[in-house]
């Protein structure tokens, strides 16, 4: 039975007369890959900044690699890794000088910068004043910065929002070499495209509470429907289009007849989005 | 807190304070330029009084009853050379006798005397010189004076060796350089709030407390050091260095407090100069003091540097002692300590 490298128990967060954060309860396994999907202001970098130490919860507790984080933070910090989701780099050094100053704080013996900066497909570049950097380049080098410890839980707070294609690739790709590695990540986004490739489960949370969660799969199967949809010909020229639902004990029998009885020009499945499933378990759209 | 991530923290400072080339600039100019303006200044005080004359023919007995009084006569050759140099600046008093004033006076009369006064003297000289003149009269005229005198010097007799105008300037120079790197460390630490690089560190194994420590060596030990080198090149740890240099430390301790302190209430560096600024206006108004001591009011021992630059100044100018500066040290280590505390509880605050 997989333990759990996270545990989040009736963890609050209250700022003055909003609760940002209301009593939500999950657990995360080790080396699994968990997104925290929601809007803005739905309490996802509140929940992340409780579980990396960076706030003490009102209520609850917060549990990371077996330690309660608001027992001893530096504890749980030096095992964990972070990447923000705005930039906060040293921008007047390099990108190696921020990496070599982070393994320094974390401890680590024979660093080398170029590995990591490798990695993120920053090769050549290590050597350049960070202000110099795009911004995709930029959230790469945060990326690498989390890494520099070989972090056992790595945080990653909306890693690829705003980026270019490349950019966010290769945070995709380290992303899952790092699971391979043996590292539980949790990822916040509002990409549910990206939750819905990369991730094992995914929570919502919305208002400060979670709405559901689940693997990708059972909650397209538990909330979505698939659909076959078929473009077909009306005889003279015209074309319509026939929507016939999957999974159902008769959808056999509507596909062998529309087949039979139409000229079917073409023909696709379609299956439910995590959006569309947000929407439909939210009442409202992500931001 | 182990000594590396100290060190890195500290390293990643020095650096980052470098790569500001406004701070850069000015911490160089500080160290090098305020030292050859120290040297630029005359080295003694020139303790003669300089009279123009203009006086035909009595000249060598208008001499006579100055020569012991440490009064230098200039000789000029007519009136108007007399005006030109008294105008000019080159004597601030110039004098001018009738020819025939022994024989007036002796045969009872009173002769007149044209005194010319630079015009920037100020009242009280102004007042002091025809007094002078008249005395001198009479010395010449061998008339004694109704009274006797009789000087007591109280205190330390500096006759011959008063303090130059740039060893009265050193605490000046000092609060100065103290305070650029206030400037430099407060814009640091206020744009590591900003730009959220303090949470990038807070988020390693470095706590809070090894942050405040890493910030407050890098802050003490740069003004001090700072502060120190403009010493040593000066020679103002030629007497008591020990004592200097803990006065000195002691000042680094404090101003690094008010450097937290500005950059608790900073959003940028622009906020961080006009606050830096205010605070260096304050605290430079003792070491103008020393400069200009007819300033003295009991109100500036209000001011917390005070107590750094009098004892600077008593220790370098007036070679003071332990004993003598001691309650400077102390009420010094006091504020030192309540602005560091109030620092880092402000500090603090603006990490969470």
């Amino acid at each position: 039975m997989p333990t759990n490298a996270i545990v989040a128990d009736h963890l609050t967060y209250q700022y003055g007369d909003l609760l940002a954060v209301d009593h939500i309860d999950f657990q995360v396994a080790e080396r699994e890959i968990f997104a925290f999907l929601g809007p803005n202001g739905a309490g996802k970098s509140t929940t992340i900044n409780m579980l990396t130490g960076q706030l003490k919860p009102k209520d609850g507790v917060a549990t990371v690699l077996g330690m309660d984080v608001a027992d001893d933070p530096n504890k749980v910090q030096a095992k964990i890794g972070v990447c923000f989701e705005i930039s906060n780099l040293y921008e007047q050094l390099t990108a190696n000088d921020n990496l070599i100053l982070f393994a320094r704080l974390f401890g680590v013996k024979d660093f080398d910068p170029e590995v990591l900066i490798g990695r993120v497909g920053l090769d050549g570049r290590g050597d350049e004043l960070v202000e110099t950097y795009s911004k995709g380049m930029k959230q790469r080098l945060m990326v690498a910065r989390a890494l520099v410890n070989r972090p056992e839980v790595i945080f990653l707070d909306e890693p690829t929002e705003g980026l270019d294609p490349q950019s966010s690739l290769a945070i995709r790709k380290v992303i899952l070499e790092e699971r391979e590695r043996g590292a539980t990540i949790f990822l916040t986004t509002h990409d549910m495209t990206e939750a819905d490739k990369l991730s094992d489960r995914v929570a919502f949370i919305d208002k400060g509470q979670i709405a559901a969660i689940d693997t990708p799969h059972n909650l397209k199967q538990q909330y979505g429907k698939r659909l076959l949809r078929a473009e077909v010909s009306d005889g003279d020229g015209k074309l319509r289009e026939r929507e016939i639902e999957l999974d159902q004990p008769q959808t056999a029998a509507e596909v062998e007849r529309l087949f039979e009885q139409e000229q079917v020009i073409t023909v696709h499945t379609e299956e439910a989005t995590l959006e569309d499933i947000f929407i439909q378990i939210t009442g409202r759209a992500l931001d | 807190m182990k000594l590396e991530m100290l060190g890195a923290v500290i390293r990643k400072d020095l650096v980052l304070f470098f790569k500001n080339r406004f701070f850069a600039v000015i911490t160089v100019f500080a160290l090098f330029g305020y030292a050859v303006i120290y040297y630029l200044l005359p080295s003694q005080i020139d303790e003669t009084l300089e009279i123009g004359i203009f006086a035909p023919a009595i000249a060598s007995a208008l001499a006579a009853p100055l020569e012991e009084e440490g009064v230098v006569l200039e000789e000029y050759a007519s009136e108007a050379a007399l005006k030109e140099a008294v105008t000019q600046g080159d004597v601030p008093v110039g004098v001018q006798f009738p020819k025939d004033l022994l024989a007036l006076v002796a045969g009872g009369e009173r002769p007149t005397v044209d005194v010319y006064l630079s015009a920037d003297l100020p009242q009280e000289f102004r007042d002091l010189y025809p007094v002078l003149v008249e005395e001198w009269v009479a010395l010449m005229a061998g008339n004694s004076m109704t009274v006797e005198f009789n000087e007591q010097i109280l205190g330390v007799d500096r006759a011959g060796s008063l303090i130059p105008t740039r060893d009265r300037m050193l605490p000046l120079l000092a609060v100065f350089i103290l305070m650029v790197e206030v400037l430099g460390l407060a814009s640091l630490i206020s744009e590591e709030i900003t730009t959220g690089t303090i949470r990038a560190l807070l988020i390693t194994p470095l706590s809070t407390e090894g942050l405040f420590t890493a910030k407050g060596i890098f802050g003490v030990g740069f003004a001090f050091a700072q502060v120190t080198l403009l010493m040593l090149v000066t020679g103002g740890l030629i007497k008591q260095p020990t004592l200097i240099l803990l006065i000195l430390f002691v000042g680094a301790i404090m101003v690094t407090g008010i450097a937290f302190l500005i950059a608790s209430a900073s959003k940028d560096m622009m906020s961080v100069m006009w606050k830096g600024m205010l605070a260096l206006l304050i605290l430079i108004i003792p070491a103008m003091n020393v400069l200009l001591p007819g300033l003295t009011t009991d109100w500036i021992k209000a001011i917390p540097s005070f107590y750094l630059v009098d004892a600077v100044h008593q220790v370098i100018n007036f070679d003071a002692s332990w004993s003598a500066v001691w309650s400077n040290v102390l009420i010094l280590a006091a504020f030192a300590a309540a602005f560091l505390a109030l620092g880092v509880l402000a500090l603090r605050r603006q990490f969470r």
